[in-house]
């Protein structure tokens, strides 16, 4: 009986296991950049545009890539004159003042390091260094 | 510029590639089936056979009256150390009392106890000030003026465990100094008063950091029997977690707070808690509890699925399989902060120098570098987290195996693990997915 039931399992286990990584691959369009060791030798800088406006902001919560080494320039157009925070290894910050200005970042190690606005208390960007 | 600097760096790692995640998805599913279906039919742990003792000079350092008063006396100085810190230091980023509170406390936590046993307790600044006052008043420290109540179990440290993780992940002024002070300062009135009325049982059950500590020491290899230092497999040692009212709620909190860490970098969590009219706190709040919740509704639904022994309450399943979750706790802890324990905690060493930020340097760590090895090989990173997650996984599903050849009548012992083990596969595979997707 218990054989009978162990068959069972190891069928189910067999069939979930086949099916399991077909539907989690026929998902993915392409395949991912594993070999986030090697550094990205994009030469132009990635562009990024903020505008913040008393309490709002835009963008909130997005996410862009930079590659280590690379520059983001980053647009601000504001109301005021305030700081983003960058939670990077070291931290950085980006002082600006009233209407548009344009600051330049590079990060010299991977990770996801969110920009933020310690006034606001809002996540702007998140950035993925790889 | 420091002044409002967040304390603790919202750095992260990167995520960790798609095929890693689906090969640990895969292997977590295959090792799930294959514990199921070849494993032993009898309970395997702790029947019969005496546990091996330590080693002799090993016993005979641990046992000793100096020892115990050694780790007492370090582990009060360094409280005492962070506490003037902490008074007497400055509101800025550069004051030890954040890193010493958010990764050595919370995270080294972890491999502290893995390592060493129950540590927290042995060093337990609370406890060293209830002896002391005990010492004081002339009564006897290790009872109090009444028992403590067996029913609450381990329910008071879950809820201090979720104010621990309500602060670090929700609260927004986490990372000023008066919060935290204020946060410490209640803790250890809490632990002082609860340790005067119920004495040290109250600490076993309500102190969050001892409770960590003590339920991932049943992940090592120490253990004591009849009062003898013995030393046991892992799998052996966690199948003595005492089950007490409140465990599921406490494996809860640790499994859905770490979960939601991670799930509230991602954009999708950022548009909701900050683009609509409602307060981020408050969605953040929500989102903290739900993920626990879910944690502990799915796991204690999972584990009722099956049908009892006669003279068993089915609502007593979920308390005496709750264990089995620890592994998966600490496999998540260590996926998603290693860096964070390993490079934060060195750049907290550094800090430890300069108390009071006057530029002193009184451990000589002051000008140390922090070492970013791990962040430079983002490769390895993630082969240590997915291989952390799976084999968490493994542990977890051998140990709630066990249990079910205990517990669950005859006929029923396969079927009856079938929704635990989807449960378990679910939580691995989501974080997984967070390590992949946040």
């Amino acid at each position: 009986m218990l054989s009978r039931r162990t068959k069972w399992i190891t069928g189910l286990a067999a069939a979930l296991l086949a099916f399991g990584p077909v539907s989690a691959c026929a998902s993915q369009d392409s395949p991912a950049s594993g070999e986030s060791e090697e550094t990205p030798s994009a030469s132009g800088p990635e562009v990024l545009d903020v505008t913040i406006s008393g309490d709002d902001a835009s963008p909130l919560g997005k996410r862009v890539q930079v590659g280590v080494g690379q520059t983001l320039e980053v647009n601000i157009e504001a109301d005021a004159a305030g700081e983003l925070h960058v939670h990077s290894k070291p931290e950085q910050e980006v002082e600006y003042d009233a209407g548009e200005s344009t600051h330049e970042l590079t990060f010299d190690k991977p990770g996801v390091f969110p920009m933020e606005s310690h006034d606001l208390g809002k996540v702007l960007v998140t950035l993925e260094v790889r | 510029m420091f002044l409002d600097a967040h304390g603790v760096g919202g750095a992260k790692d990167l995520p960790i590639p798609a095929e890693y995640a689906i090969a640990g998805a895969c292997a977590a599913l295959a090792i799930s089936f294959t514990v199921l279906a070849l494993a032993w039919r009898t309970p395997r742990f702790n029947v019969g056979a005496r546990p091996t003792p330590a080693p002799r000079f090993v016993a005979r350092i641990v046992d000793s009256a100096w020892f115990v008063a050694l780790l007492r006396t370090l582990g009060f100085a360094f409280f005492l150390y962070v506490a003037s810190a902490a008074i007497f230091g400055k509101d800025l980023q550069i004051n030890p009392l954040f890193g010493v509170f958010y990764v050595l406390l919370w995270v080294g936590i972890v491999p502290l106890s893995l390592l060493f046993g129950p540590f927290y307790k042995a060093i337990s600044p609370v406890r060293t000030l209830n002896a002391l006052l005990a010492k004081l008043s002339g009564t006897e420290p290790g009872r109090g003026l009444r028992d403590y109540p067996a029913r609450l179990g381990y329910w008071p440290a879950a809820l201090g465990l979720f104010a621990f993780v309500w602060f670090e992940l929700v609260y927004p002024f986490n990372s000023e100094l008066w919060p935290l002070r204020l946060w410490c300062a209640i803790y250890i009135a809490i632990m002082l008063i609860g340790g005067a009325v119920f004495g040290n049982r109250f600490y076993e059950h309500a102190d969050p950091f001892e409770v960590y500590s003590s339920l991932v020491a049943r992940l090592s290899v120490w253990d004591r029997y009849d009062g003898e230092l013995v030393v046991r497999s892992p799998l052996a040692n966690l199948d003595l977690t005492p089950v007490k009212p409140g465990l599921v709620a406490v494996t809860a909190v640790l499994l859905g707070s770490t979960a939601f860490d991670s799930f509230k970098e991602s954009s999708a969590w950022l548009n909701l808690s900050q683009g609509g009219s409602a307060n981020a706190n408050w969605v953040n709040f929500f989102g903290l509890t739900g993920l626990i919740v879910i944690v502990g509704v799915s796991f204690s639904a999972a584990a009722m699925a099956t049908v009892v022994k006669k003279g068993f309450r089915r609502r007593d399943l979920p308390g005496a399989f709750a264990y089995s979750l620890m592994p998966i706790v600490v496999g998540y802890i260590i996926a998603h902060y290693l860096t964070y324990l390993v490079e934060f905690g060195q750049q907290t060493v550094i800090f430890l120098s300069d108390p009071y930020s006057t530029g002193a340097n009184l451990l000589g760590t002051g000008d140390r570098a922090i070492n970013y090895w791990l962040t430079y090989h983002p490769t390895f990173l993630a082969v240590i987290k997915v291989l952390g997650v799976v084999l968490g996984h493994v542990v977890a599903v051998i140990a709630a195996h066990d249990r079910a050849m205990k517990l669950l009548p005859k006929r029923h012992q396969l079927t009856g693990q079938l929704a635990m083990l989807m449960v378990m596969v679910a939580f691995t595979i989501g974080g997984l997915l967070l390590l992949f997707g946040a």
